[in-house]
């Protein structure tokens, strides 16, 4: 085989459409088998290049050439039901004696149809993307309920936290006189939804003065002021909510029927904040601070609040009192025993 | 969390190739090839990756409301979608898919026949 007549079969053969014009009129002289099978009789019918493709934009592509430069473009057409795309790449060649236009066409519809599948996977991709973000900070909100923020960012990052002591912190503890009498009365479920009522006020009332409420079991209800954050007020806002919640009481209890009457305990003291339980989560505190207000909580008369020396000598320049005398606490020995019976100051629900 | 079908089979990167060959097969095919004759090729692509990607056990994105929709205007009769379940069986099978496999994506298409078929 000669050069020529080899170089006559690769350019047959080859995947590449190429096609030669006319430089002028852009008149297709020559169209190798490719060619013609993606643009058939175009050569037989003497046809230009703009009779073939007339969308290409024909006065960039004069730029191009004029400038001796390559000129793409991308092309659809249909063979039988598919959709081919085709690159193209028109290129002026000149020696000496003459000069012609090259046009190489290329299919590169594969390629355009992975393109497209990636742009519609990122797609999906960001979508569900942003479905777990939503759920991500669905899961947050719920955790932040039953932790503080603190303590939450600690298990995120660890997995694990570390219990935290906390020695400056106030303790108050509430439950209500005759609840069990109360709970099964003729209106179990009525009674619940008032206790819940009560609560979600108190939540308020307690969220008021940066006070957290770490829990309720049954009628009882437990909120503590300086942690996770510490506040030096801690002591004179567990006293303030204190006297929030029996206010409230009163109030409602002058409207209606039911009648709730609290007990509640405070006290000041060093307390420790963990996270208890490995599957159920419960954010709870413990310590000597947390046991001395649930004594308190039990020395109370219905509609009181009792403390002690130890919180008394904290607020006792801010708050009325009735001294009570000494008393002997389980396990903290004789202790001088307070009632809270009000501001110096008027007290309003803004701290 | 146990795997889904799309990712044993090597997440997008194989999935891709099943759609590419189940698109092929589509339209070789003269009994549905003509439903896909006039569809815009990206549009086309766009359905097809999210609909294999889901039959995969991908994010469910073409819920029964979406399906009865996109197709009510289609005219597909049962004879094409039947072509297209077992075009898609077949698919699967070249691309060595697991028997158990193959028959949760095809049950899970059937069952949705009432809402492709209009014909």
């Amino acid at each position: 085989m000669n050069l020529e007549k080899f170089n006559e079969v690769l350019l047959e053969s080859v995947g590449v459409g190429l096609a030669v014009l006319e430089p002028n009129t852009l008149e297709i002289r020559f169209g190798n088998r490719r060619f013609l099978e993606w643009f058939p009789g175009t050569v037989s019918a003497d046809m230009t290049l703009r009779e073939v493709l007339p969308d290409l934009d024909y006065r960039r592509l004069e730029e191009r050439l004029t400038e001796d430069r390559p000129f793409t473009a991308e092309t659809e057409l249909k063979v039988k039901r598919r959709t081919v795309i085709l690159g193209l790449q028109i290129t002026r060649m000149s020696d000496q004696d003459m000069s012609v236009v090259i046009v190489e066409c290329q299919n590169i519809s594969k390629i355009k149809e992975l393109e497209y599948m990636i742009e519609s996977y990122s797609k999906m991709v960001e979508k569900q993307n942003r479905t777990l973000q939503r759920e991500k900070e669905r899961v947050e909100k719920l955790l932040l309920n039953i932790m503080p923020k603190s303590v939450y960012e600690e298990l995120k990052s660890f997995g694990v936290t570390t219990p935290q002591k906390y020695a400056a912190a106030s303790v108050l503890m509430l439950d209500f006189v005759g609840f069990t009498d109360m709970a099964i009365s003729d209106d179990p479920s009525g009674v619940i939804t008032e206790l819940n009522d009560i609560f979600t006020a108190f939540d308020r009332i307690a969220e008021q003065f940066g006070c957290e409420r770490i829990k309720t079991i049954g009628d009882a209800y437990m909120a503590v002021s300086g942690l996770p954050e510490p506040t030096p007020d801690h002591a004179h806002n567990i006293a303030k909510v204190a006297l929030l919640f029996v206010r409230y009481l009163e109030r409602r209890n002058a409207g209606n029927a039911q009648q709730w009457r609290c007990r509640i305990g405070i006290n000041s003291g060093t307390v420790i904040g963990s996270i208890v339980g490995i599957q159920k989560y419960v954010y709870d505190i413990f310590g000597p601070g947390v046991n001395l207000a649930s004594r308190m909580e039990a020395q109370s008369d219905p509609m009181e609040i009792s403390l002690c020396e130890d919180m008394y000598e904290l607020i006792k320049h801010d708050f009325r009192f009735t001294e009570l005398g000494e008393i002997e606490v389980k396990g903290f020995g004789r202790k001088s025993l307070y009632r809270l019976d009000g501001t110096q100051e008027p007290l309003s629900m803004v701290p | 969390m146990a795997q889904t079908m799309f990712e044993r089979y090597g997440g997008f990167a194989n999935v891709s190739k099943v759609v590419m060959a189940f698109y092929d097969r589509a339209l070789d095919s003269d009994t549905v090839g003509a439903y896909f004759e006039d569809t815009d090729l990206k549009a086309l692509i766009d359905h097809q990756t999210q609909f294999i990607a889901q039959v995969m056990g991908g994010p469910e994105v073409y819920t029964n409301e979406v399906l009865q929709g996109v197709h009510a205007r289609l005219g597909i009769t049962d004879a094409a979608f039947d072509e297209m379940t077992s075009i898609l069986g077949e698919t699967l099978q070249d691309f060595e898919f697991d028997r158990s496999d193959i028959d949760q994506v095809i049950d899970d298409l059937r069952s949705r026949r009432q809402y492709i078929v209009t014909a």
